[in-house]
């Protein structure tokens, strides 16, 4: 192949090749569903066709009777089995492997069949009898929250022990309401009553789906014993291991997740998926069942939260905010899965990256019919500053000032108390928004092009935490050639933390890229960590791996004091070599006199667990902070509402480059995904049927909707806890989109959509309105 | 029902059993063991199934194989040639135009079907010929940059 | 190609999983005839429970949805009757059956004698949908949200019909009876397309609108033609075909009745717009609300025919 050009060392803010790339360009790479493990048989799903019904019987007994058929799963099998707890879910305890007692969503899992071939599986799912009972169902969050409102669960039941970060978040028994997140700050009224103007607006977005094109998959085997192993799409597999283990009552070390490289995640591929169905039919089959879904049951498995927001704001004349209330309403849909950190995420950013001292939100995940909303890209955010970055224009409008002078007048600094009280460092906000307005010459009026045409530019930015507290271990494995092996739990799905995680142990060592092997990741072999989610992995494995590293260096530093009888304050590890005063070791040279011969191995470790207390001695919410802007230009036709993005420029706060083009590729991948949910994505139902669960009528962004230009910028403004400073960027650059696009189209044309996606109808008759209103 | 069907794929002759309704996709990847191409909405709207027959990309997972009987069918396992990899290959790799690379060999055949129609397409006539592929990690600015650095070489 | 489905709640209380499934294709014979006859018969053989194949483009995803399950799909692309695309100069362009989407978007004659044609395939789905669906196949699906429609219906385009006795020809205007449905019989083929050379002093457009991504199915489609009388200022024809506002694609008659017969006028045109808004009749679905598509038409009309009659004016001085 293209063999090694040249071995220098590793270092950080240089493009490497990704380590990743020749096996997936030749087409190599093993996805899940590329693979199959002896003895394995295909499994299905049978899902509800209501969105809330009573199962009144169920009957599975025809389809064993089917040749190819191996198993059958139903409630029966996992209900009152003496070494399954049915119930599960990563906060609350309210899905079931299968339904038990009532569907809550269409297409929720009532019973599931493992067989030789695929046909046999689909004809057994015809097979079986299910008698319902329909109940009335709540589809929005408006008719959840309603006295009398049907109940999507009638109790639901809280774990003993779960993310320290959720302990307070409990459902309200007797409602809908999932959970209740609420801040408060300052005086509120007292706000009020000193602002010179209010604005009170509500604003909306649908829900929406991750559409990765791998759609969830997974292989699971049961041996005897008990050992369960799982080849899973999974972004968390500790999580997944957890899960399985208090599902299958088994201990941690009996369950083994293998992950091969996942294709896309976007937060649809965190938390327990259908690694619970596939392990419990692999357990009934007494063999390995896989199981991939199709493209639609990927959109009963996960969605975005659609929500409601109403915000109230006070804000003095010269444009300073004074008071917020602020309430949020997001469609958790049938089972809470990680909804209530979402809500939690989404109300601590309703004040968005700004200074407002008196604060009032309520942020609720509330239960409807509807399939289970989950992580995705943003988490929360996105919904939160669609609203927070819409209304600051609303405000700039109204005051006449300019809306990136008001952001900045209002946004935080270097040592600004976040709304927690909690000190902000390394604060990259204002350098963010002055980059996007000049990418795309904010304020510079752009000629017209069409007498039908109208031009305009809008910004916005945000603020957003990562999961705290969370843990993150690596361990290295220094081979006797000076090669080195990188174990972690770090998931690559796309990011490129292979290549990341690898120059950040090359940099530290001194040796090249191309002796370090970053291994896959498998719970039996690689050290605990949390999650590949949150924008986590470079600040939390990224230093895990940079500690170990260090590790290995005090090590080699050991040996020579030890076996070649120098003393420790004459050593120095660096540029991949044992310096001595006059003298240098190689690593290889100090391996062979530690163990004697050419072989051996050196394990360095490196552990990284975050606080919920600061550096301050403060209550800690975030280990660090994402501070991000955008801008877009938009052109749009005044006769018909259709929009032409022209431009769009993207900063974030990197911290520090690692990889550029891979910070490059983050930017503007994120923002891609952020264009196409500010345009055109929404899932839409019809009385509690999803009715468009495929690519032909959920549109995503295609090559061709590309902007001519879209501008990817890397502020370095460094985290001194950060692996050379370096932050997370996954998701910051999505959140800013919709609302810089919908702050261009109101310059451009002057309405102002609050209803995501902004499709040309809803432009179309705001204009519309506003010439009937002018007459 | 099984026909047997003769297909010429990466330069190999191959003879399948193939039921009508299988597609060219399965036929490719369970039978052949090519699974480079892969499954990704099932309704040639995505182009990660893209194979190349007779030199025109087509959506394999919608395609049937007894349709393809005496066709030439390139995947991205042959893309390459005499050990070396394509020149959109190495381009693809140098100008980070993919991340999780499920799209990938998609959108490789499709460039190079496109780039043997016309070896020096335009901005627009690269975006109407893969207007229609799906990247859902957004590296489509990078991979107009990847086609377009061996369009001009 | 798309078949948007708003699925149909179970009516009885014991529910299967069929309608929520998008499971793989049944099985079904695939037979290959030669001739135009041979498949006819074939197709009258199994008593509507097979059909032609030749793309696969649209079957393939009725079928993937069972929405259709047939017992035969008769494979029409061994018969070389219904391949190529040719210009006779009387007749005009005649476009087999099987002519791809590709093969019209880049056929050299199509080009020179109805560039729309070749215009308008260019935004036709994508690359690997044009490759493979066929110029037949997109018309007898009866497809509601397509584009080609319109522009042969403003051409006068007219499509042969083979069936097992007789042959027949039919004015794509009367190919669509409703919704996926067409005059086609169980047992007949539809064998090619023939656009008719256009009068002198013609000029035509067609606006392609999507509510979302650039290959999104149309929301609103739009063909406006104009050809000018020896005057070269009075419209002396006038086509306006309007598709994916009603069950099939249609004439605006009373718009074409407005500028028909007069010299064209901005004004005229605007008439024309509002005219054809009120003669669609668009249903709200994913693709925009049932007042919107026809405020769409009303802009897209006036634009069409503004174009056409410049063309119509430019071929007019241009040829003289």
């Amino acid at each position: 192949m293209s063999g090694i050009k040249q071995m220098e060392p590793a270092d950080i803010g240089k493009t490497f090749r990704r380590l990743d790339y020749e096996t997936k360009v030749t087409g190599r790479a093993q996805y899940l569903a590329d693979m199959s493990v002896a003895g394995m048989c295909h499994g299905k799903i049978l899902r509800s066709p209501y969105p809330h019904a009573r199962i009144v019987r169920i009957d599975a007994s025809k389809a064993l009777k089917i040749p190819g058929v191996v198993a059958t799963l139903t409630r029966d099998d996992i209900l009152n089995h003496p070494a399954i707890d049915p119930y599960y879910g990563p906060v609350f305890k309210d899905q079931t492997i299968v339904a038990v007692e009532k569907v809550r969503h269409v297409g929720d899992p009532v019973a599931a069949v493992a067989a030789l071939d695929l046909d046999a599986a689909e004809e057994a799912l015809r097979s079986i009898e299910v008698d319902y009972e329909e109940l009335p169902a709540v589809l929005n969050v408006g008719d959840a929250l309603k006295p009398g409102a049907a109940l999507v669960h009638d109790s639901v039941k809280v774990p003993e022990s779960g993310f320290a970060d959720l302990a307070e978040l409990k459902p309200v028994e007797g409602t809908n309401v999932c959970t209740h997140f609420r801040l408060n700050r300052g005086d509120v009224q007292k706000g009020f009553a000193e602002s010179d103007r209010i604005f009170e607006d509500t604003f909306t977005l649908p829900a929406a789906q991750h559409s990765f094109l791998e759609t969830h998959a997974c292989i699971a085997s049961v041996e005897p014993g008990r050992r369960i192993t799982v080849w899973a799409t999974t972004q968390n597999p500790f999580v997944v291991r957890t899960q399985l283990a208090n599902i299958f009552k088994v201990p941690v070390s009996k369950v083994r997740v293998v992950v091969p490289y996942l294709g896309g995640g976007y937060g649809g591929k965190v938390y327990p998926k259908i690694e619970p169905i596939t392990v419990a039919l692999a357990l009934k089959a007494g063999r390995p069942v896989r199981l991939v879904l199709t493209r639609e049951e990927v959109f009963y498995t996960i969605t975005k939260h659609a929500a409601v927001i109403r915000m109230k704001t006070g804000v003095k004349n010269d444009g300073t905010l004074v008071a917020r209330e602020c309430e949020i309403h997001l469609d958790t849909g049938a089972y809470a899965e990680i909804g209530p950190r979402v809500a939690k995420k989404s109300g601590y950013t309703a004040a968005g990256p700004y200074k407002i001292p008196n604060l009032k939100i309520d942020s609720y995940s509330v239960y409807t019919n509807k399939p289970p909303a989950g992580a995705f890209r943003g988490f929360g955010v996105s919904q939160s500053a669609w609203a927070v970055e819409s209304q600051m224009d609303i405000v700039a409008a109204a005051l006449k000032l300019d809306p990136l002078a008001l952001r900045k007048q209002n946004g935080y600094d270097e040592g600004d108390k976040f709304v927690t009280e909690e000190t902000l460092r390394a604060v990259g906000l204002k350098k963010c928004l002055d980059e996007v307005a000049q990418s795309i010459e904010w304020g510079k009026r752009e000629e017209i092009t069409g007498a039908n045409v109208r031009r305009g530019k809008g910004l916005a930015c945000m603020i957003k935490a990562t999961i705290t507290p969370s843990i993150s271990s690596a361990v290295v494995k220094l081979n006797e050639d000076a090669s080195l092996s990188i174990y972690t739990g770090t998931v690559e799905m796309g990011q490129g933390s292979e290549t990341v995680l690898a120059q950040i142990a090359g940099k530290e060592l001194g040796i090249p890229i191309e002796t370090i092997q970053v291994l896959g990741v498998d719970t039996d072999v690689v050290p605990y960590d949390l999650t590949t989610s949150s924008s986590r992995s470079t600040f939390h494995m990224g230093k895990a791996v940079q500690l170990a590293a260090q590790d290995i260096k005090n090590q080699l530093k050991q040996i020579v004091v030890r076996d070649f009888g120098i003393p420790a304050e004459q050593i120095e590890v660096a540029g991949g070599k044992i310096r001595l005063p006059e003298s240098v070791i190689e690593y290889k040279d100090a391996m062979s006199k530690r163990f004697g011969m050419q072989g051996g191995t050196l394990v360095g470790e490196g552990q990284v667990k975050t606080s919920t207390k600061n550096e301050f001695g403060e209550k800690s919410t975030s280990a660090f902070w994402f501070l991000a802007a955008g801008a877009a230009e938009v052109e749009v036709d005044v006769e018909t509402g259709k929009l032409r993005l022209v431009k769009y420029a993207t900063a974030v706060d990197v911290g520090k480059a690692i990889n550029p083009l891979g910070c490059r590729q983050q930017l503007a991948g994120a923002a891609i995904t952020g264009i196409g949910q500010a345009l055109f994505e929404e899932i839409a139902y019809d009385n509690g049927q999803l009715i468009n669960p495929n690519f032909i009528d959920y549109v995503i962004p295609s090559l061709g909707d590309m902007p001519p230009v879209i501008d990817p910028i890397s502020v370095e403004v460094p985290d001194p806890s950060g692996p050379f400073g370096a932050k997370g960027i996954g998701e910051s650059a999505l959140i800013p989109v919709a609302p810089a696009i919908a702050n261009a189209v109101f310059d451009a044309v002057g309405v102002r959509i609050k209803d995501l996606p902004i499709k040309a109808e809803k432009i179309f008759l705001a204009l519309r309105d506003k010439d009937e209103s002018g007459r | 029902m099984k026909k047997q069907i003769h297909l010429r794929v990466n330069g190999m002759e191959r003879a399948l059993e193939v039921a009508p309704r299988t597609t060219l996709l399965d036929a490719v990847r369970d039978q052949l063991g090519l699974t480079a191409a892969k499954l990704g909405c099932d309704i040639q709207v995505c182009g990660a199934c893209t194979l190349l027959v007779n030199g025109k990309p087509v959506s394999a997972c919608s395609y049937l194989a007894v349709d393809a009987d005496g066709s030439e069918v390139l995947t991205t396992e042959g893309l390459g040639a005499n050990g070396e990899l394509h020149p959109l290959q190495e381009a693809f790799m140098d100008l980070g135009a993919l991340q999780c690379g499920y799209c990938t060999s998609g959108f490789l055949l499709t460039a190079k079907a496109l780039l043997d129609e016309n070896p020096r397409p335009s901005d627009v006539e690269i975006r109407d010929y893969l207007g229609g592929n799906f990247c859902r990690c957004g590296c489509y600015q990078e991979i107009m940059q990847a086609i377009k650095s061996v369009a001009g070489g | 190609m798309l078949v948007f489905v708003v699925r149909v709640r179970p009516d009885t209380s014991t529910s299967t999983s069929d309608d929520h499934e998008w499971l793989r294709m049944k099985d079904f014979e695939y037979l290959e005839p030669t001739t135009v006859a041979e498949a006819c018969a074939l197709l009258r053989q199994y008593k509507g429970e097979a059909r032609p194949y030749a793309g696969g483009a649209y079957l393939s995803i009725v079928m993937k949805q069972g929405l259709f399950q047939p017992k035969a799909l008769v494979n029409i692309k061994k018969i070389g009757a219904l391949k190529g695309i040719r210009f006779d100069p009387s007749e005009g362009l005649v476009i087999g059956a099987l002519a791809t989407h590709r093969e019209l978007e880049t056929s050299k004659l199509a080009k020179e004698k109805f560039p729309i044609l070749s215009e308008v395939e260019r935004e036709v789905a994508n690359i690997r949908v044009r490759n493979v669906g066929t110029i037949g196949g997109n018309l007898a699906s009866g497809e509601p949200l397509t584009d080609l429609a319109q522009v042969f219906i403003a051409l006068d385009a007219r499509v042969g019909i083979a069936g097992p006795s007789v042959t027949r020809v039919l004015a794509v205007e009367k190919l669509f009876l409703d919704f996926y449905q067409t005059a086609l019989a169980e047992d007949e083929i539809l064998t090619h397309v023939v656009v008719p050379p256009l009068p002198a002093r013609s000029g035509i457009e067609y606006i392609r609108f999507s509510s979302s991504s650039v290959v999104d199915k149309p929301c609103v489609g739009v063909c406006a033609r104009i050809s000018l009388g020896a005057d070269k200022k009075s419209c002396a024809t006038v086509r306006i075909a309007l598709g994916c506002v009603g069950p099939t694609p249609i004439r605006a008659r009373k718009a074409e009745e407005i500028l028909a017969g007069k010299t064209f006028s901005p004004q005229a045109a605007a008439q024309a717009g509002a005219a054809a808004a009120e003669e669609s009749s668009p249903t709200s679905d994913l693709r925009g609300s049932e007042k919107f598509k026809r405020g769409i038409v009303r802009v897209l009309v006036r634009r069409a025919a503004e174009k056409a009659y410049e063309r119509a004016v430019h071929a007019s001085t241009s040829s003289a």
